[in-house]
C-alpha cells in the first residue's frame, strides 16, 4: 500500500511571538508603535522624575553634574525622538488606512521596516549610560562645539537619531502615498478625516526636514571622528552653522510632535459635541500655512547668537500665531451651539485646548524679539515647551488612548479611572510647569544642575517637583484601567461612542482585511451620514 | 446680556469672573517676579513685556471665559440633536483676520523697541572684554578705553579672572553708556544678566557685542545661559555698578596691584590698596 503525502494546509501555527515580529498588518504593527513608544515615555518620565529630584532643593547633590547632564539629554531625547514622534506613526498606522477605508498601507514591508528601526536605535541611544564617558550630555540640541567635547556615547546618540530619522522618512513617504492613492470611493481629499490631514502635513514635514537633520548629523559625525570642521572656526567652519541646519529641522519637527495631536483633538470634539468640526477647510488650510511657516522660523532659537535678522523671523515667528488661533476658532465653533458631553477622551480634548492655548499666548514673548533676550534659555522656555508638547501633544496621547481603545483592544477602560487620571494629570501638569514660567522670569536658566541657595528659586522648584511627581501618580489610575480593560472579555460594538469616519464602520478590533463593507462616503462623516441620514443637513 | 434669562446671564458671569480671576492671578505673579530691570534698555523691554502680556491675558480671558461658557451652557441635556453648523464665510474671515491684528500690532511694537535698545554705542563708551571658558569667566579693561574718564595716553589691561568656585565680579559705572565686546575659545557660552533683561551668546570664532546704561547701583547676580558642560550651572558672576569715582578707584587699585605702581599715566582716582 503506498502512501501519498499530502501537503498539509493546517498543521502548522506560527508561534503568537514570531506572528507579532513579521507582520506587516498596519495594525499590529501601529500596536507595536505604541507599546514601544509608551515604553520610552514610561523610561522619559522615570528621567524627568531624577532631573526634578536634583532641583527639588538648592544646591542639591543628588545627582553629579556630569550625569545631570546625560539625564536632561537623555529625557529629552527619549520624549522626543523615541515617544513623541513615532507614537504619531503608531496613531497613524492603526487609523488612517482605516480611516480612508483601506486594507492596508500602501507598501506594509516597508511599514514593518520602519517600525523595526526604532528599538536597535532605542538600544543604542541608552547603551550610551554603559560605554565609557556616559550617554549623549549635550542636550538634545547637540550644540557645537560643546558636541565635540563628549565622549563615545555621543557618537551612538548621532547614529541612533539618524537611524529613527530614517525611519520616519520611509514612514512618511508611505503615509502619503496611502493618502493619495489608496482612499475608499467617494473620499475625496476634503472629506478625508481631519486627522487623516494632520498626518498628511505631518509627513511632507517629515519628508523634507529629516534629510536635513540626517546632512547635519553627518557633518557632526565627520567633524568629531574625522577631523571634519564644519562648525570648528579655526579650520574654517562656522559655529552657527550646526544651529541653522538643527533648527531648519527641528523647528517643523516641533510641528511634526504636534500637528497629529491637533487632528485627534480635532476627531474627538465633534463626536462629543455632536456636530462637526466647525471649518473644516479652515482647518485644513491653518494646517498647511503651520507646516508651510513651520520652514521660516527656525531662527527664533537663535535670536541671542548675534547672527540672526532679527525682523524676518520675529514677524515669520509671530504669524505662527495666525493659522494657530484659527484652529483654537475651529475647536470654539465645534463646541459653541453643540450638545456637550464628557466621558474621558474629551476631557483631554479640552485639556488639550486650554493647555495648548497657553503654549500660544507663552510662546509670542519668544517672537517679541526684545523680550526673547531676556527669556531665551531660562525656564520660561521650558514652561512654554511643555505647555505645547505635554499640555499639548501627551493630553492629545491620551484622549486618543482613550478614544480609539475600544477600537484597538475591543475593551472599554474604565470611565471613572480615566476622570481620575484626567484630573490628577492636569492638575499635576500645571503644578509642574506654571511655576517654570517664573523661575524663567526671575532669570532661573535652563539646563543648571544645581542653583545657589541665595537665587531664590528653591520654594518654586519644589512646588514643580511636587506637580512633576502628581503626573507621575496619574499613572496609576491609568494603568490599572488598562489591566482592568484587558481582564475583560472584548465586547465593544462597532461604534460605543455614534463617531463619524470609517474606523466605527467594521468590527472591534477590525478584522485582518479591515471591512467586510463600507458605507457610501458623501461627506467628512459618513457615519453620521449613515445614522441620520438627511435629517440634519 | 440684559435680553437673556437669568441663568444664562448666572453662567456667563460665573465664565468671565474664573477667567479674570485667573488672569489677575498670572497678572500679580508676573509682576512680583518679574525683574524691572536696571537699564535703559531694560525699561523698554519691560515695558514691551507688559505689552505682550496685557494682550496675551487678554486673549486667554476671552478664550478662556468662551471655552467656559460653552462647556456650561451647551453640555449635553437630551438626546436632541444640535444644529449641524459647518461654519461660514464672514466667521471665518474674522478667524483669520482677527489674529492677523493682533500679530501684526505686536510685531510692529517688537521692532521699534528693537531698534531702540539696539543703538550701537558711541567710540568713546567704556568697552569691557568678556571672555567665557569653562567654567567662569574673564573680565579685561583696556586702561585706555574706561569711557568718560579715560587717559587716552594709558597703557596696559586689567583683568578679573574667577574660577567656579570663586565667581568673579564684573564692575562697571552708573549712567553712562558700557559696551559688552563677547569672546570664546572653547565652546558656546551666554552672558545674561537677569537685571539687563537680557543675554547674548559668546560664540567661538566670533565677536558679539552690546551697550547698556545701567541706573541703579548694587549687586546683581548673573550667569552663563548656555549649556557649556559639566559645571556650567557654576558659571556665575556678579554685576557689580557702582558710582564713577569709586570705579576709577577700583581701576587704580587693580592696574597697581596688577601691573605695577605708575601704570596709569593719571587718574582722578587713588592708587594702591
Amino acid at each position: 500500500m503506498a502512501t501519498v503525502a499530502v501537503p498539509q494546509l493546517s498543521g502548522y501555527h506560527r508561534p503568537a511571538v514570531l506572528d507579532w515580529i513579521m507582520t506587516v498588518d498596519h495594525k499590529r504593527l501601529g500596536i507595536l508603535y505604541l507599546y514601544f513608544t509608551l515604553f520610552f515615555f514610561a523610561v522619559g518620565g522615570i528621567l524627568a522624575l531624577l532631573v526634578r529630584t536634583q532641583l527639588a532643593v538648592a544646591d542639591n547633590s543628588f545627582v553629579g553634574n556630569d550625569a545631570y547632564n546625560q539625564i536632561f539629554t537623555m529625557h529629552a531625547s527619549a520624549m522626543l525622538f523615541l515617544f513623541i514622534i513615532p507614537v504619531w506613526a503608531g496613531f497613524g498606522n492603526y487609523l488612517v488606512p482605516l480611516q480612508i477605508g483601506a486594507a492596508d498601507m500602501a507598501f506594509p514591508r516597508i511599514n514593518a521596516l520602519s517600525f523595526w528601526m526604532l528599538p536597535p536605535a532605542g538600544i543604542l541611544m541608552f547603551a550610551g549610560f554603559i560605554v565609557d564617558g556616559g550617554a549623549a550630555d549635550g542636550g538634545w540640541t547637540a550644540y557645537s562645539p560643546l558636541a565635540q567635547q563628549t565622549g563615545v556615547g555621543m557618537d551612538m546618540w548621532i547614529i541612533a537619531v539618524i537611524v529613527l530619522g530614517m525611519s520616519s522618512t520611509i514612514g512618511a513617504a508611505n503615509f502619503l502615498v496611502t493618502m493619495f492613492r489608496m482612499r475608499a470611493p467617494g473620499m475625496t481629499m476634503f472629506r478625508m478625516p481631519i486627522f487623516c490631514w494632520t498626518m498628511l502635513v505631518t509627513a511632507l514635514l517629515q519628508l523634507l526636514a529629516t534629510p536635513v537633520l540626517a546632512a547635519a548629523l553627518v557633518m557632526l559625525f565627520i567633524d568629531r571622528n574625522y577631523g571634519g570642521q564644519f562648525f570648528d572656526p579655526n579650520g574654517g567652519g562656522n559655529v552657527v552653522l550646526w544651529q541653522n541646519v538643527f533648527w531648519f529641522y527641528s523647528h517643523p519637527a516641533v510641528y511634526i510632535m504636534i500637528l497629529p495631536g491637533m487632528g485627534i483633538v480635532s476627531e474627538i470634539l465633534p463626536v462629543f459635541s455632536r456636530k462637526p468640526l466647525f471649518g473644516y477647510k479652515a482647518f485644513v488650510f491653518a494646517t498647511i500655512g503651520i507646516g508651510g511657516l513651520g520652514f521660516s522660523v527656525w531662527a527664533h532659537h537663535m535670536f541671542t547668537t548675534g547672527s540672526v535678522l532679527l525682523p524676518f523671523f520675529g514677524f515669520m515667528t509671530f504669524m505662527i500665531g495666525v493659522p494657530t488661533g484659527v484652529k483654537i476658532f475651529n475647536w470654539l465653533g465645534t463646541l459653541w451651539g453643540g450638545s456637550i458631553s464628557f466621558p474621558t477622551p474629551m476631557l483631554f480634548a479640552i485639556g488639550f485646548v486650554s493647555m495648548f492655548l497657553i503654549g500660544g499666548i507663552n510662546g509670542t514673548y519668544s517672537a517679541a524679539v526684545p523680550v526673547d533676550f531676556a527669556l531665551h534659555d531660562t525656564y520660561f522656555v521650558v514652561a512654554h515647551i511643555h505647555y505645547v508638547l505635554f499640555g499639548g501633544s501627551v493630553f492629545a496621547v491620551f484622549g486618543g488612548l482613550y478614544y480609539w481603545f475600544p477600537k484597538i483592544w475591543g475593551r472599554q477602560l474604565n470611565e471613572r479611572l480615566g476622570k481620575l487620571h484626567f484630573v490628577l494629570m492636569f492638575v499635576g501638569f500645571n503644578v509642574a510647569f506654571f511655576p517654570m514660567h517664573m523661575l524663567g522670569l526671575d532669570g532661573m536658566p535652563r539646563r543648571i544642575a544645581v542653583y545657589a541657595d541665595s537665587a531664590g528659586w528653591e520654594a518654586l522648584n519644589m512646588l514643580s517637583t511636587g506637580g512633576a511627581f502628581l503626573i507621575a501618580v496619574s499613572m496609576i489610575p491609568f494603568l490599572i484601567a488598562v489591566v482592568m480593560a484587558f481582564m475583560r472579555p472584548k465586547d465593544q460594538p462597532d461604534d460605543p461612542w455614534e463617531a463619524n469616519t470609517l474606523e466605527w464602520a467594521t468590527t472591534s478590533p477590525p478584522p485582518d482585511y479591515n471591512f467586510d463593507s463600507l458605507p457610501p462616503v458623501r461627506s467628512e462623516r459618513p457615519l453620521f451620514d449613515a445614522r441620520h441620514g438627511d435629517e440634519a443637513h | 446680556m440684559l435680553g437673556m434669562p437669568l441663568r444664562r446671564r448666572l453662567r456667563l458671569f460665573v465664565a468671565t469672573v474664573t477667567a479674570a480671576l485667573l488672569a489677575l492671578l498670572a497678572t500679580g505673579t508676573a509682576s512680583a517676579i518679574q525683574p524691572r530691570g536696571i537699564t535703559d534698555e531694560a525699561h523698554l523691554m519691560n515695558d514691551l513685556f507688559w505689552i505682550v502680556t496685557i494682550a496675551g491675558l487678554v486673549v486667554f480671558g476671552l478664550v478662556g471665559a468662551a471655552l467656559v461658557y460653552a462647556m456650561i451652557r451647551y453640555r449635553r441635556q437630551n438626546d436632541e440633536l444640535p444644529p449641524q453648523f459647518h461654519g461660514g464665510g464672514k466667521i471665518e474671515a474674522a478667524m483669520v483676520g482677527v489674529p492677523v491684528l493682533i500679530v501684526i500690532g505686536l510685531f510692529t511694537i517688537s521692532m521699534i523697541i528693537l531698534v531702540q535698545i539696539d543703538d550701537k554705542a558711541q567710540d568713546e563708551a567704556l568697552t569691557i572684554d568678556v571672555t567665557g571658558f569653562q567654567f567662569s569667566w574673564q573680565f579685561a579693561y583696556n586702561l585706555n578705553d574706561l569711557g568718560t574718564n579715560t587717559d587716552p595716553n594709558a597703557e596696559g589691561t586689567i583683568a578679573v579672572i574667577g574660577t567656579p568656585a570663586n565667581d568673579p565680579i564684573l564692575y562697571m559705572p552708573v549712567d553712562e553708556p558700557v559696551e559688552f565686546l563677547l569672546k570664546s575659545n572653547d565652546v558656546i557660552h551666554s552672558f545674561y544678566v537677569k537685571d539687563f533683561l537680557y543675554k547674548l551668546d559668546l560664540i567661538p570664532g566670533r565677536v558679539n557685542s552690546f551697550t547698556v546704561t545701567a541706573r541703579e547701583t548694587g549687586d546683581f547676580s548673573a550667569q552663563c545661559a548656555e549649556l557649556c558642560g559639566t559645571n556650567h550651572a557654576l558659571m556665575r558672576f556678579t554685576v557689580r555698578v557702582v558710582e564713577r569715582d569709586e570705579f576709577d578707584a577700583w581701576v587704580a587699585a587693580e592696574a597697581a596691584r596688577q601691573l605695577g605702581d605708575g601704570a596709569l599715566v593719571s587718574t582722578s582716582g587713588t592708587q594702591g590698596d
